[in-house]
């Protein structure tokens, strides 16, 4: 380190040089989190050679100031980037240096502000940036960054630790952010290599040596858990990817934004990164002849390589069924409702069937279902009185063991999956998981498709209408009044948990209202109000 | 020469116990920040819930260095030939490797043996403490070595957790990442399984969590000792022993609480219950 609080050029070599070698580490762990269609097979070997080039550059020139070891780094990121994200991470750096202009070292708030810079090039690097990549982690590391230097302290210690900090966090929230890392389970690959890195160069800066050599990156976990959706493994084989193709033009008078927008009409994915002499390009292209006969009278054409997508979607495919949780006993649940598939994927069920009432899912798609599971054994959990039958006739089909587990409503299939448990066996589970459906009660509101009589009730099409397990005994013109007056029926001082979860067509405000006056009239149950977004149903809810 | 017993304070032995059964507790160490704490000595139980619930920092913990090892050796040898040591398991820290280096850096002649629990909390304090008992009563090392061996399988834990989160921050989570994430308040019932966290159960209230504590624990047919800990709910714990006093001796179920450094890995509103003992 050198004065006090501040990096020099000679601690960002070194901060290099930890972050590479920490990078190392994990490559290959980071390689497994690819998802496609983010284009790059390896994200992790990509960054790491992308890293090698960027400290064999930084440590080849002779000049030991910090904007001199940036301007190096950035040059050597640039000429040795591999992949979508090592092109990302070399317009990162060339951030940096651009932040660190005319510096000899940084203290912690010029760190910052050339972090924020570095976030600002990266974004501007590409067409169509997207949340939930290595580019949200800088950016939100960034912000951490300066907010610490400006509220906390200028020590660049402290600073590039509050970063790193910020960088694990948004690693774990990248999910949330983009759907496809949701649906295979992972965080985004070019996210948790841009961590690593940060990590290893704060490593340095702490003089934490012995970490380096004995410990391993820490893979950051998702915030959301792994469970396979159907519409993604059933319909994919149809989506045609084409070709990953990159390559440097070198010439006179490159400009890089010009040459993007003429890309962007070629294909998708589209990164053009460099200056008037040398620029990068990463394009997905279903006709990569074209683009480079494009680009050709621009200038000489380096590193051309072209990758078929396609083949490695199938390569995908047959990953992802490795990556599902490897269980004896697989759980394949029919749910409607974005909220409610992510309750029932919270609690590990290994595969969900889109589908309810009027959606009700073939044979054929339960099937699929549970030929996709990686477990011989399977129980399949319907959650509608009309999809039990249709799971029945799944056994006929395959080899492997079903065991249909009759729930008919949606908090009868809560409950079961509650008291699935991964050590018994199949035999213990079910009657377990029988015994735990039959201790719930259930309640369903939804709005009369007609008029009718039923129960001796009068109803009105559209009028709201309430089930306590399965039986018509509430109509009202409200839905949380049917609600209500469904729970009314129901004896609450002896419960010891309410849940409701509201549909797609319930305001947030009126549920959690309802939430409360339960609360207030029942303070000793535990009441939980959850966005469901079911179809048709306005609210289902639980009473245990 | 009476054997001496030493252990590592994740088996939360209570310290009027320890000192009764003349077993020496290594504390591990606890780090907020800057400050490093010995586990129960440097900072009680309700010191660092207090701490833990207000500060903005999330602690760590490390074992303490071999040095501290090698002097508690060297120290007992002055007093006996015979040590006998049983850690927490390896797998949930470096313990067990520390203990077994420091005996090379010894300086003074005494036999040492070390035992891997595989377990933590009061699993691995039912092990070392009825070790202490046959200690006491006059048993050889290599007899009390056999015992703590043949009492590993004859323990078992449950805990009832309020989070998964400092777990999962801590590494320990294991295979019980299978109930971390849910969208739903439900209480996970982890245990130890292999020398690890292992998830046995969800329940969906507090009460019927602790319904499958006691039910857990009443399983039993014959128990050695039984213990009962808590984190930040004593009323709870107190419910729990007295519902088990009505079916196991009530002078054989200790009432325990986590140590800070369990708590950095468990979070607040633990219950659990340790058992050692035969089902049938």
């Amino acid at each position: 380190m050198g004065q006090a609080g501040s990096i020099t050029g000679q601690d960002l070599k070194e901060m290099m040089a930890a972050a590479t070698s920490w990078l190392e580490k994990s490559a290959a762990d980071i390689d497994a989190l690819n998802v496609f269609p983010v284009p790059d097979g390896d994200t992790g070997t990509n960054m790491l050679l992308t890293m090698r080039s960027t400290l064999e550059e930084a440590y080849r020139v002779p000049d030991s100031s910090a904007s001199g070891v940036a301007r190096a780094m950035a040059r050597g990121a640039l000429v040795g980037a591999r992949g979508n994200s090592g092109v990302i991470l070399s317009q990162i750096w060339n951030g940096l240096a651009q932040g660190l202009a005319d510096k000899e070292s940084v203290n912690g708030s010029e760190l910052a502000d050339a972090l924020l810079k570095a976030s600002t090039v990266a974004y501007k690097g590409l067409s169509n940036p997207v949340e939930g990549t290595i580019l949200t982690v800088i950016r939100e590391a960034a912000a951490a960054a300066r907010e610490h230097a400006s509220n906390v302290s200028d020590d660049a210690v402290s600073v590039v630790e509050a970063t790193v900090g910020a960088a694990k966090e948004s690693v774990a929230n990248t999910p949330t952010l983009l759907p496809v890392l949701m649906e295979a389970g992972v965080v985004d690959a070019g996210g948790q290599g841009l961590y690593t890195i940060l990590e290893g160069a704060l490593h340095y800066l702490k003089g934490e040596v012995e970490q380096l050599k004995l410990r391993r990156p820490w893979m950051v976990a998702s915030s959301v858990p792994l469970t396979a959706k159907a519409p993604q493994m059933v319909g994919a084989e149809e989506v045609p990817y084409g070709y990953c193709t990159n390559f440097v033009i070198k010439g006179e008078e490159l400009d890089p934004d010009k040459l993007r927008k003429k890309l962007e009409k070629r294909g998708q994915s589209v990164i053009v990164v460099g200056d008037n002499s040398a620029v990068r390009v990463h394009i997905h292209t279903l006709d990569p002849g074209d683009v480079v006969s494009y680009v050709i009278p621009l200038g000489t054409l380096h590193e051309i390589n072209i990758r078929n997508m396609d083949e490695q979607y199938r390569d995908f495919l047959e990953m992802q069924k490795e990556r599902m949780p490897a269980v004896e006993i697989a759980i394949v649940a029919v749910v409607a409702g974005e909220g409610l598939s992510n309750v029932f994927a919270s609690l590990g069920a290994t595969f969900i069937v889109p589908g309810g009432q009027t959606m009700n899912p073939s044979t054929k798609d339960l099937l699929q279902a549970v030929e996709a599971v990686p477990s011989e054994k399977v129980v399949i959990l319907p959650n509608n009185k009309n999809i039990v039958l249709t799971a029945n006739q799944v056994q006929s089909l395959t080899s492997k063991t079903i065991e249909v587990l009759p729930t008919k409503t949606i908090p009868q299939g809560v409950a079961a999956l509650l008291a699935f448990d991964y050590e018994a066996d199949m035999e213990t589970n079910v009657q377990n998981m029988n015994r735990a459906q039959s201790a719930v009660k259930s309640i369903e509101v939804t709005r009369a498709v007609r008029s009718t009589r039923l129960g001796g009730l009068d109803i009105k099409k559209r009028q709201a209408i309430g089930f306590l397990d399965g039986d018509l005994v509430a109509v009202s013109d409200k839905t949380d009044a049917v609600l209500n007056e469904v729970l009314t029926r129901v004896n609450l001082d002896e419960a010891e948990v309410v849940t409701i979860y509201y549909g797609a067509d319930t305001k947030s405000a009126e549920a959690d209202q309802v939430g409360t006056t339960i609360r207030e009239q029942y303070p000793q149950l535990q009441v939980e109000v959850v966005q469901g977004g079911q179809p048709h149903y306005n609210y289902i809810a639980s009473v245990e | 020469m009476t054997v001496k017993i030493v252990t590592d304070s994740l088996g939360d032995i209570p310290s009027e116990v320890a000192e009764e059964l003349g077993i020496t507790v290594i504390p591990l160490n606890v780090i907020f920040g800057e400050g490093v704490y010995r586990d129960g000595v440097d900072l009680t139980t309700e010191k660092f819930y207090a701490k833990l619930i207000h500060s903005k920092l999330l602690p760590t913990t490390q074992i303490p260095s071999l040095d501290v090892f090698v002097q508690t050796y060297d120290r007992l040898a002055g007093e006996t030939d015979e040590i006998a040591v049983i850690t927490n398991s390896h797998k949930l820290s470096a313990t067990y490797e520390a203990m077994v280096q420091a005996i090379k850096l010894m300086k003074r002649k005494c036999r040492v043996e070390v035992v891997d629990s595989l377990w933590a909390v009061m699993a691995q304090g039912l092990i070392v403490i009825t070790a202490a008992k046959a200690a006491q009563a006059g048993a050889s090392l290599d007899e009390v070595v056999a015992l703590a061996r043949k009492n590993i399988p004859r323990a078992d834990v449950r805990m009832a957790f309020d989070t998964l989160d400092y777990l999962e921050e801590g590494g320990r989570i294991g295979k019980a990442r299978a109930f971390a994430g849910s969208k739903l308040k439900v209480t996970p019932i982890l245990g130890i399984k292999d020398g690890e966290a292992f998830p046995f159960a969800r329940e969906h209230s507090r009460a019927k969590a602790i319904d499958y504590l006691y039910d857990f624990a009443a399983s039993y047919s014959h128990i050695d000792e039984m213990a009962v800990e808590h984190a930040t709910t004593p009323d709870e714990a107190d419910g729990l022993v007295k519902r088990l006093s009505a079916k196991f001796p009530e002078e054989r179920i200790y009432r325990s609480k986590v140590s800070p450094v369990i708590g950095a890995h468990v979070g607040p509103r633990v219950l659990g219950v340790a058992v050692l003992g035969d089902k049938r």
